[in-house]
């Protein structure tokens, strides 16, 4: 047990309504989550990311206790019309469809956990025994959604120096579409622990954007966990964080012919911020294709990684998967750490993977500055330029808009 | 408007050039001619402000030094390079960049800074009056250009920042016939009283569309022969050998 955390033993029993069955998993995974402590560099998988390390330099002490709820309201974007879940803390408060046929989305908290498989991440064990919030969403059968979904994630001001475990899980039904845009607003310095499941029936579509309202002290981790089947498909856009810590641990299982994978990230560190993100996609049926672009801008001081593994199963033949990693440091005291695997078993595949990292190009900003920019705006220019391709990938323009101009704030103050 | 007097250049301890005098005024368009590796691309490199090289000798434009003076001021100054090998930048929108950089100079310069309407007027208007398609500039800044097209976006660019000093660094070079008659009217139709041009070539065609009122001959860093546009001609007939 980590000497900064306080766990209260009773923290379980006072979970409402649980079977009996799920109380074992919950204990089992704190007992296992007790044994491992805080992921250390020991860990493979944490090898770039320090994680015990990190909690200690930046929190003397910890708790996992509820906090009472505040209520409060929202600001909602006006860059483009949407609906909306607001969650405070995790805890679904609440959500508007005004654009959409409400019978066909089914929105709850969920607080369930159990048959869950036991991971070997011990942040994923924390969160297994003792998530409590979180939200369920369904879309029904045929159904596409007219206007993209921002769910609000608001984490309030009395987190400070929590640990907040959530669990979400979002549900495609057969042929439905759902385009959802997490928008972070976050006013503490806690820990956010989230697993979250998606998962794409037959033939369903699901588009997810990942951004920041504000640069904050939080320190998250996620894990999420995607299963994929026949045709459908699944795109991850992630930007910038803004976060002290930010660890995205993305599985993508491809379970039958012909499903799709994109995860593709545009982020611009700063000055003292850690980000990862981490990938494993199973091509596990055959004729599936994964598309992995990973871009990463770092200031001095700021340390980006990504890990990216995939994995091809023999009988996943006709597999197409790319993985393209690239950094642009800023100056010299910033840390770009990759690492990509390639795992095998089948024979008939097309996989290609590549790293690189430079400096800002000296000719490129000669050629800007010989047209009247300084060195600051022709700067600026190539490092949108190099983020660009994220962006171009969104459809709507009012969307794009919105993101570019998020990402132009956070740059303008490299 | 240029006065060069003893110029010398070195790069990675090397010297490029050697003890160069050239004097532009106001008007003039001067042509450079010379082998490969003589050092035209050095000598503009140096006049726009590239870092790197080792300077002395005096190099003053409109009466003041330039020596101290960085690359995007002696651009915002109103010199202009259209480059030898254009850079391609992916992700910049060539509109966007061309807009940034037209207000960088105007705000210098104590302008009004032109907002994205009256800037894609001009560009229209740019582009109609050189006959070159606008919609390059809708794409990413000469990613996938040819080599003629990257040639006609450095003058589209030169007639939009509207420079008083341009230096044309081989912009001919590759061109098919109507191209280079883009380019030459892209000089043409810019001369004035007041702007001068340095206009780099290997070729004489050129010069049959841009009168010259000198042309130079550039050798192992310095320039060994100047005269009017029947040098070129003399040139083109018997070589670099006679001017070493
Ligand atoms: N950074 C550098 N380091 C070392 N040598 C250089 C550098 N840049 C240029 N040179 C050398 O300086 C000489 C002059 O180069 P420059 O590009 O100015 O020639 P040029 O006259 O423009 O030739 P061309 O007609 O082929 O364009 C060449 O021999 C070249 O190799
Ligand atoms: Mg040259």
């Amino acid at each position: 047990m980590p000497e900064n955390i306080n766990i209260d033993a009773n923290q379980i029993d006072k979970i409402n309504k649980i079977t009996l069955e799920e109380k074992e998993f919950r204990i089992k995974n704190l007992e296992l989550f007790k044994a491992a402590g805080f992921p250390n560099k020991r860990l493979e998988d944490w090898k770039f990311s320090d994680f015990k390390n990190i909690v200690d330099t930046n929190f003397k002490i910890l708790d996992t206790n509820k906090v009472t709820t505040i209520s409060k309201k929202i600001d909602l974007l006006k860059d483009f019309e949407h609906n909306y879940i607001f969650l405070i803390n995790g805890n679904l408060h609440s959500s508007n469809f005004d654009y959409e046929k409400k019978e066909k989305i089914k929105v709850n908290s969920y607080n369930s956990s159990s048959n869950y498989k036991i991971s070997d991440n011990p942040m994923v064990c924390l969160n297994h025994a003792l998530a409590e919030n979180g939200y369920l969403l369904e879309i029904g059968k045929n159904y596409k959604f007219k206007k993209i979904l921002v769910v609000y994630n608001l984490f309030t001001k009395n987190l400070e120096n929590k640990i907040l475990n959530i669990k979400n899980k979002i549900k495609l039904n057969e042929n439905s579409e759902l385009h959802v845009m997490d928008y972070t607003i976050n006013e503490s310095k806690f820990i956010n622990n989230t697993y979250e499941e998606v998962i794409l029936e037959k033939d369903s579509k699901f588009k997810n954007i990942n951004i920041q309202h504000n640069k904050s002290n939080g320190f998250f981790h996620k894990f999420l966990k995607n299963k994929l089947s026949l045709n459908s498909s699944y795109s991850n856009l992630i930007f910038s964080s803004g976060l002290k810590f930010n660890k995205l641990d993305i599985e993508c299982d491809l379970i039958e012919k012909n499903s799709n994978c994109n995860i593709l990230s545009a982020l611009f560190l700063k000055k003292d911020e850690h980000q990862e993100i981490k990938t494993r996609i199973n091509h596990l049926a055959p004729n599936c294709k994964s598309f992995q672009s990973v871009k990463n801008v770092l200031s001095p001081y700021s340390k980006g990684i990504f890990q990216g593994k995939i994995y091809v199963k023999d009988v996943a033949q006709k597999t197409d998967a790319y993985q393209l990693s690239k950094a642009l440091l800023i100056n010299d005291d910033a840390e770009f750490n990759s690492k990509p695997e390639l795992e095998i078993y089948a024979d008939d595949v097309k996989c290609s993977h590549g790293s690189t990292s430079g400096s800002v190009d000296e000719n490129s900003l000669y050629y800007l500055m010989s047209r009247g920019l300084t060195r600051a705006d022709a700067t600026k220019l190539l490092i949108k330029g190099f983020l660009n391709d994220v962006v171009e990938f969104i459809k709507n323009p009012s969307i794009k808009k919105f993101i570019e101009n998020k990402l132009e704030e956070n740059i303008n103050g490299y | 408007m240029l006065e060069i007097k003893n110029l010398k250049a070195s790069i990675n301890n090397r010297q490029i050039l050697k003890g160069l005098n050239l004097s532009i005024k106001p008007g003039e368009v001067h042509a450079v001619m010379g082998p490969n590796g003589s050092g035209k691309s050095t000598l503009a490199n140096v006049l726009s402000g590239k870092n790197g090289y080792e300077i002395s000798g005096e190099l003053n434009f409109e009466g003041k030094s330039l020596k101290k003076i960085p690359v995007e001021e002696r651009a915002q100054k109103g010199i202009f390079l259209a480059f030898q090998y254009p850079l391609e930048i992916p992700g910049v929108n060539t509109n966007n960049f061309l807009k940034t950089s037209l207000n960088s100079i105007r705000k210098a310069n104590g302008d009004k800074e032109l907002d994205t309407l009256s800037f894609l007027k001009l560009v229209k208007e740019k582009s109609l009056e050189l006959g070159i398609d606008e919609k390059i500039l809708s794409r990413q800044l000469n990613v996938g250009f040819s080599g003629g097209e990257k040639k006609k976006n450095e003058i589209l660019q030169m007639k939009i920042l509207n420079p008083s000093f341009s230096i044309l660094d081989e912009t001919d070079s590759g061109l098919d016939i109507d191209a280079l008659k883009i380019i030459a009217n892209g000089v043409n139709s810019s001369r004035d009283k007041k702007k001068s041009f340095l206009v780099i070539t290997h070729y004489q065609r050129l010069l049959d569309y841009i009168k010259p009122d000198f042309v130079h001959i550039l050798s192992d860093g310095k320039i060994v022969k100047t005269g009017c546009s029947e040098l070129a001609e003399e040139l083109e007939k018997t070589g670099y050998k006679n001017f070493n």
